[in-house]
């Protein structure tokens, strides 16, 4: 009879849970009575109603099991009694792997539903966090961190992209406004207030950039970005790698600190702001010594303190609001939001139930950047489609990016008649300038950037030579017709094979590239177009209907695409994207 | 007056009772300090929402949110099952009651009004422990997750309850046999020595997990928490 013996990352994870273990991860441990009332808190669970194992306790038992079995008296006695147990192969990690990350979103919604005080969320994080140490992580996560870890953002932004992106955001409003006074400060020491952000608004929102500008241009703000330290966002928080999270803390804190900025003012990010507010000083060990806080309240305050001025007639739809659970369970982030957006929208109707109790967008817990998860997630965001129908709101508001791309995700997915928004988007679109504007009305905030005016928009691509890729002839005509009138050249091509072929003869100033395709599907072709010295240049933005390949494409050992824009595709949206990116080429050279 | 002397047997399972509960208040020290020997935590951040709330608000409205079925989701549309669980907790009171005063004082036991309250608390703890582990049983997610401790545990507590009902009853003089009360005894001996290393002991921990959990999310601003 053999004898089973440990795997060496399994020995590891044992050693690292005996440092991880505080009195009140003990108590969370020990508490637990397998009572089952936190079963039906959990939207895994009520969406999968035939599956056990999405109980909540279920998970936290993943680790209580290894606990008992190394830590609690019973347990090492009488493993059987009380179900204690180490994973023993690295097969066993990977199973353990696909719970902890794959069937939990960290929401926190079953600790608030738990008599005894257990928070699963944060035992479920733990379980990640030994995972991760030994390398047992979704790929997704795995790229993340790393990017964040060696990058310095989790979207491996390099300095030039994000600093060409600030001067983009400011000369549009250059444009916009007929001066310069609200450009973007880049490291401006002494300014009282620093901006954080998210590096997916430089990488896919950049118009988040351009209004929060305004809003600071508005208040009269002393403020700046930094060129480093800007990303408030934290992998750690999601891997379970406290080491990570105090990283990406301290490095955000130290640009505050040279700056010597009263206030750290964080971008409407749920887990950012959980992670820079909440957790990073504990996870770094420092005490920082300036006020944090969200974006929210800083909108807030300037419209209390009549700083800005706004008018909420400019946003009539219906609009309802989606709790973060990052700052609303995590953060205690309730009523703020609310506040602020009955200030700037004048329907908002309440989405039930809320606040603390609000299910998860689906897309928490670094969940969006799991792709072998899809289905699951989008399975449990029914219960979410189910909450914003049930509104009838045209717009869903949320102060998280992470919530943005997972409600983008569901809406699309449950073909729900609604768009998603963050406040400073609103705050923009109401804000109401004593200046006269150069442009006749607001930009329309549903585009990634103004629209171009109809005078410019045919001139917007005018001379570019633009390889258009898709197998579905609706797609290549509608892109086709779209970027013809605004000045391009198209070349059209139906697979990976005919694409590579009429770049390497015509040299395309851009390619939109298309991921599921029959032969050569766009994943190959966009690896081979990078490989090539013929093409590696050639700008490329994926159009794509599977948001969810992001990951796939992101992963490849090539640079990632210079635009990543999921279908359908809203022409001005489109026109403006490819635009930016040839400006931005140009300006490189 | 009591009705009955208590027999040699009766005395010497007292003592063990006795002894038993002294075991158990050794072992749940030592779970104490074992508990404190693990590393405490500081939140280093500044606080979250003074106007909203303070660490000690937090912590309190966490010790109390056990009075308060409305407070979570769980147990507002739960009300069934916190009903149950009163009725149960309501039993182990009336069951430590019963073990201590029988030694103690028994003639307070003897009071009709005391023995007939007893009894209906033991008895309704009873039929609620068949119900837990009838529900524990049929559940799959509750069988998924429980182990031999845990139907151990609820089993235990359910044939203390009936057999506390029994004793009272001898005590009460509506049953003339000193073994119900030697046999509760025992059983409840048997409980004391068995709590500590079983998940019984949730009632040590809980209030440290409580006011832990609702210290850390009061500094944070999120309890007591609102909801809508
Ligand atoms: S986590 Fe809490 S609610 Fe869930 S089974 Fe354990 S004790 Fe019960
Ligand atoms: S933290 Fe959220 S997703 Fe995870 S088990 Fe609890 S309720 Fe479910």
């Amino acid at each position: 009879m053999s004898v089973q013996v440990k795997s060496h990352k399994v020995k590891v994870m044992e050693e690292l849970l005996a440092k991880k273990l505080t009195r009140q991860v003990v108590a969370s441990l020990v508490g637990c009575v397998h009572c089952g009332m936190c079963h039906e808190s959990c939207h895994y669970v009520l969406t999968n109603p035939d599956d056990p194992t999405y109980t909540p306790s279920y998970k936290a038992d993943q680790l209580r099991k290894i606990f008992k079995a190394n830590h609690d008296w019973t347990g090492r006695v009488f493993p059987w009694w009380v179900k204690a147990s180490t994973p023993m192969t690295d097969d066993d990690l990977e199973a353990l792997k696909d719970i902890a990350f794959g069937k939990c979103t960290n929401c926190r919604r079953c600790t608030f539903n738990c008599p005894m005080g257990v928070d699963t969320a944060t035992l479920n994080r733990i379980t990640r966090g030994l995972l991760s140490a030994v390398g047992v992580m979704p790929e997704g996560v795995r790229v993340v961190s790393k990017d964040q870890w060696e990058i310095g953002n989790q979207m491996g932004v390099l300095k030039e992209d994000y600093l060409d992106t600030l001067e983009w955001m400011s000369e549009e409003l250059e444009d916009e406004l007929g001066h310069d006074r609200a450009a973007i400060p880049v490291d401006k020491k002494g300014a009282k207030v620093v901006y954080a952000i998210n590096p997916r608004e430089v990488k896919y929102d950049p118009r988040t950039i351009k209004n929060a500008a305004l809003i600071f241009y508005a208040a009269g703000e002393d403020w700046t970005m930094t060129t480093e330290g800007w990303d408030q966002t934290n992998f750690g928080l999601f891997s379970g790698d406290d080491q990570l999270g105090g990283i990406c803390g301290k490095r955000v804190y130290e640009k505050v600190a040279e700056i010597g900025a009263e206030r750290l003012v964080i971008s409407e990010c749920g887990h950012g702001f959980r992670s820079t507010r909440c957790e990073a000083p504990n996870w770094a060990g420092v005490d920082v010594g300036f006020i944090m806080e969200s974006s929210v309240i800083t909108m807030l305050r300037y419209v209390k303190e009549g700083r800005i001025k706004v008018d909420k007639t400019r946003n009539s739809r219906r609009v309802t609001f989606h709790d973060s659970c990052n700052n609303a369970r995590s953060c205690g982030f309730y009523e703020e939001p609310r506040e602020l957006l009955r200030l700037v929208a004048t329907d908002f109707q309440e989405m039930y139930p809320n606040r603390a109790e609000n299910y998860c967008c689906t897309g928490g817990g670094g969940a969006m950047s799991m792709s072998e998860y899809t289905p699951r997630r989008l399975k449990s965001a029914k219960l979410k489609a189910d909450q914003i129908a049930a509104t009838g709101a045209e717009v869903v508001v949320t102060s998280c990016h992470n919530c943005v791309d997972g409600l983008n995700d569901l809406i699309k997915h449950y073909g729900l008649k609604c768009e998603v928004k963050q406040l400073v988007d609103l705050v923009a679109e109401a804000l109401v300038l004593e200046e006269p504007v150069v442009e006749e009305k607001p930009a329309p905030i549903e585009v990634v950037e103004p629209a171009a005016r109809p005078a410019e928009k045919a001139a917007a691509l005018a001379g570019r030579r633009i390889l258009v890729v898709d197998d579905e002839e609706d797609v290549r005509t509608f892109l086709t017709a779209v970027l013809e009138d605004a000045g391009a050249t198209i070349l059209p091509a139906k697979d990976g094979d005919e694409a590579l072929a009429v770049a390497m003869r015509e040299k395309p100033d851009i390619i939109t590239l298309d991921l599921s395709m029959p032969g050569k599907d766009g994943v190959e072709a966009f690896v081979e177009f990078r490989k090539s010295p013929e093409t590696e240049n050639i700008p490329i933005c994926i159009v794509t209907g599977h948001p969810e390949f992001r990951k796939v494409i992101y992963d490849r050992p090539v640079p990632p695409p210079e635009g990543y824009m999921d279908k359908p595709v809203q022409e001005e949206k489109l026109v403006d994207n490819l635009r930016r990116i040839l400006e931005l080429k140009d300006r490189k050279g | 007056m009591p009705q009955h002397e208590p027999s040699t047997l009766l005395s010497t399972v007292e003592i063990i009772h006795w002894l038993a509960l002294a075991f158990m208040a050794l072992v749940y020290t030592i779970r104490l300090f074992w508990l404190f020997s693990f590393r405490g935590t500081k939140d280093r951040q500044p606080p979250g929402n003074l106007k909203q709330s303070t660490p000690m608000k937090g912590a309190i409205y966490s010790l109390g949110n056990v009075a308060m079925p409305w407070a979570m989701e769980s147990t507002r549309r739960g009300w069934l099952f916190y009903l149950s669980f009163v009725i149960f907790h309501l039993g182990v009171v009336a069951g430590i009651s019963l073990a201590f005063l029988s030694s103690l004082d028994r003639s307070l036991l003897e009071i009709p009004a005391v023995s007939t309250v007893m009894m209906v608390m033991l008895g309704a703890a009873f039929a609620v422990g068949v119900g837990r582990i009838i529900r524990r049983i049929v559940t799959p997610y509750l069988r998924l997750i429980s182990s031999p401790d845990d139907y151990f545990s609820v089993i235990l507590l359910t044939v203390w309850f009936l057999v506390g009902v029994f004793a009272q009853a001898y005590i009460a003089g509506k049953l003339d046999n000193e073994m119900f009360l030697v046999v509760y005894l025992l059983n409840t001996s048997f409980f004391l020595v068995y709590v500590p290393f079983s998940k019984i002991s949730h009632y040590l921990y809980y209030p440290f997990a409580r006011f832990w959990i609702g210290r850390t999310l009061g500094h944070r601003g999120s309890f007591p928490y609102s909801r809508g």
